[in-house]
């Protein structure tokens, strides 16, 4: 007799739980929770995961525990990754995409003067933002696997491993044979967002391209790991489905890479909708507020003591400065999310439009004006 | 009902016996009917000639227990493996509870020669259950080998001394895909509680009980032990109550829209 | 004719008129009750259904192995 350690797929988990579709129906449960159940989650051992306490911290009855909250993530934040935040930035290789997804600035349907980096110019942005001071590095793009494969990142990679200490790619779906390539060049995460995990607002917003595939989409992240990537970032695009499913979706799934591949580490972002060129907001009926964001974002820290925490530049400056006193780990500085956009800020449309345009040293004035120190680069190859 | 699974099959008692150290096989039998158990273990020694009469087994009715042969003994992985061989050709029993124990003072696990025959025994199709130090690395490199369980000790075998190795127990609770049974240094019905209000999901005894003044009270009181600290972990313990900090608010800047 | 075999570790001898030829026999001449035994011959382990067909040779090292109380 073999014992089987084949993990269960994130799509059976989702699907048992009814998270994957006909998400109204949680809506009534989360109404009916009551302070006690609130009360119960908060007195429960911050940091460890279980759905009954999620599903707790992110009822409308948790809305008036906040500060409590934020308190308890904030402490176990700095106990287990200390008084730190790591900066990096986005490098944008290519605003070519055959995919159609209706929010997103590069929407194969959206007609715009596409930009696509040579190997010289994506080198070029890449010393602009060694020079600020970054070391950690998002090289990101749009689904343009002719000029953007796993050849022309290999090469960059070879390049860029010498100016920066983490390099990770938020790129189209790859395959467990490229990642793993990759991972031999030098990339060392991977960001690959579900976006959303309701099968039907996911088939409504990716209508077109690979990315429609939502089975493909959700099993990324186990190959990522498979791979042996060091980190593999998750998140959903908040505005597309309501947040709080999305959330509990979410948190299953990290669970479930955490179990897996106890070698990787998980992150998750929370992007949330900006408007964007081509892109409207009258189109997306669960925008999330800001004091809904920092519940999503107290209630993962309380379940999950070791996973860190993104901010993106799409949210704007005053509210960055709050959200990394909550337990953020990570955030971007000094972005430009257009390709070529360090060296030419005007060149095209961006991916989303960027609220907080500090530069990375401003950035981490901040940080340390709240106490923290800005962590520049957080593994040293050089040792090994 | 709240059932205990291992490798497929399901167990009321989460309370396992082993049946070493006892002053007659007929102690032992009632300790071990009065225990609850379910699950005992056995070892494998050399017939002795001159007592040929000695069998354990014809005292033990196979029907109605799971009998988990152990590699106690093996100082290596080569005799590890020879011994779950001979239990399995005997009894026709692929369980083994795996035991690689070359320092013969402490008689503490080798992680090294356990890792090795565990990855063996696993492809020749055993069950195989591993005795180890609290080593939540360990833990996870032999569930990703295919272990049924992983056996994390509390304190070194026959110390009774209780849960030493809370901390790493705590850890290897949290990250574990498989079952956790803390085996060896439990003396008292107490520790046993402890582990399974930790989240154990069973616990394996034999010195405390074999060597009581009265084993058979002794696993009588195990045995509700184990049933207690089962039902306080259900119950769902809360965490020591944290005192609110006074510190300038976090959230107040939210009120500001 | 007389036979020694090492059994256990340690050197037994068998004489004449009581050489045990299979196992089967020699577990009943050592008063081991077959069914719970378990046995290896020169390294081999043996299968307990072919106990009363194996044969017995001097010079053999055999283990005779059963279960005791162990934790």
């Amino acid at each position: 007799m073999n014992i089987t350690s084949n993990p269960p797929s994130p799509a059976l988990l989702l699907r048992e739980m009814g998270l994957d579709r006909d998400v109204n129906r949680w809506r009534d449960r989360l109404k009916g929770i009551g302070p006690t159940e609130v009360e119960r989650a908060l007195d429960s051992t911050p940091g460890f995961y279980h759905f009954e306490k999620l599903l707790a911290l992110i009822s409308p009855t948790a809305e008036s525990y906040l500060e409590p909250m934020a308190r308890m993530a904030r402490d176990l934040t700095i106990r287990r990754f200390g008084r730190t935040i790591r900066l990096y930035a986005p490098l944008y290789l290519s605003s070519f995409c055959v995919n159609r997804c209706l929010y997103c600035g590069f929407n194969a349907d959206t007609p715009f003067k596409r930009v696509r980096l040579s190997l010289r110019d994506a080198l070029a942005e890449g010393l602009i933002l060694n020079q600020s001071g970054i070391r950690d590095l998002l090289l990101v793009s749009g689904e343009d696997r002719a000029h953007v494969s796993v050849k022309f990142i290999e090469e960059l990679c070879a390049h860029l491993r010498n100016h920066f200490c983490f390099v990770s790619i938020e790129v189209h779906r790859m395959n467990l044979k490229e990642y793993a390539r990759l991972f031999e060049a030098g990339v060392e995460g991977v960001a690959l967002y579900q976006e959303t995990y309701d099968r039907d607002v996911y088939a409504k917003y990716h209508r077109q391209g690979p990315k429609a595939d939502y089975d493909k989409r959700l099993s990324g992240p186990d190959d990522i790991a498979q791979a042996g990537m060091r980190e593999v970032g998750l998140g959903v695009l908040l505005g597309l489905s309501d947040w709080r499913t999305e959330t509990l979706a979410l948190a299953e799934h990290v669970h479930h890479l955490i179990k897996s591949y106890w070698r990787t580490h998980v992150s998750i972002s929370f992007p949330r909708l900006r408007p964007a060129h081509g892109v409207s907001k009258s189109q997306f009926p669960h925008l999330v507020l800001d004091k809904e964001l920092v519940q999503m974002i107290l209630a993962l820290r309380l379940c999950f003591a070791d996973v860190g925490l993104v901010l993106s530049t799409r949210e704007p400056a005053h509210l960055r400065d709050h959200l990394i006193r909550l337990g953020i780990t990570r955030m971007s500085a000094g972005s430009r999310t257009n390709p070529g956009g360090y060296q030419y800020p005007q060149q095209g449309p961006g991916q989303f439009q960027v609220d907080d345009d500090r530069s990375a040293k401003e950035i981490a004035d901040m940080v340390r004006c709240h106490g923290l120190d800005p962590v520049w680069k957080d593994w040293d190859k050089a040792f090994l | 009902m709240d059932m205990l699974t291992l490798a497929g099959r399901t167990f009321r008692s989460r309370l396992l016996l082993g049946t070493g150290k006892f002053d007659s096989n007929e102690t032992m039998t009632r300790a071990l009917d009065a225990s609850g158990a379910e699950i005992i273990t056995v070892a494998l020694r050399r017939v002795d000639l001159d007592n040929p009469q000695d069998d354990l087994l014809s005292s033990i009715d196979q029907k109605s227990y799971l009998l988990l042969p152990n590699t106690s003994g093996a100082r290596d992985a080569e005799e590890a493996i020879r011994l779950s061989r001979m239990a399995r050709i005997a009894t026709g029993i692929e369980w083994v509870k795996l035991e690689v124990t070359p320092d013969p003072y402490y008689l503490l696990p080798d992680p090294v020669e356990t890792l090795k025959a565990a990855k063996i025994l696993v492809d020749e199709g055993f069950v195989v259950l591993p005795y180890i130090n609290a080593d939540p690395i360990l833990s996870l490199k032999l569930q990703d080998a295919g272990t049924a369980t992983v056996m994390p000790l509390g304190s070194p075998i026959g110390s009774n001394q209780g849960l030493h190795t809370r901390a790493s127990l705590r850890i290897i609770l949290e990250q574990a895909r498989v079952p956790v049974i803390v085996d060896a240094g439990l003396g008292l019905p107490s520790h046993a509680s402890e582990a399974m209000e930790m989240g154990a999901d069973a616990v394996l005894v034999n010195t405390a009980i074999a060597t009581a003044k009265d084993p058979l009270g002794m696993a009588r009181a195990f045995k509700h032990g184990v049933i207690a600290g089962r039902l306080a972990f259900l119950g769902g313990p809360r965490a020591p109550h944290l005192q609110a900090s006074s510190s300038s608010p976090l959230t107040g800047f939210l009120r500001e829209e | 004719m007389d036979s020694v075999i090492v059994l256990n570790g340690k050197e037994r001898r068998f004489f004449a008129e009581n050489v045990p030829n299979t196992l089967s026999s020699l577990l009943t001449q050592l008063d081991v009750l077959e069914t719970t035994a378990v046995v290896e011959i020169d390294g081999r382990l043996v299968h307990p259904k072919d106990f009363s067909e194996t044969l017995i040779r001097d010079g053999q090292r055999i283990e005779l192995v059963r279960f005791m109380g162990g934790g």
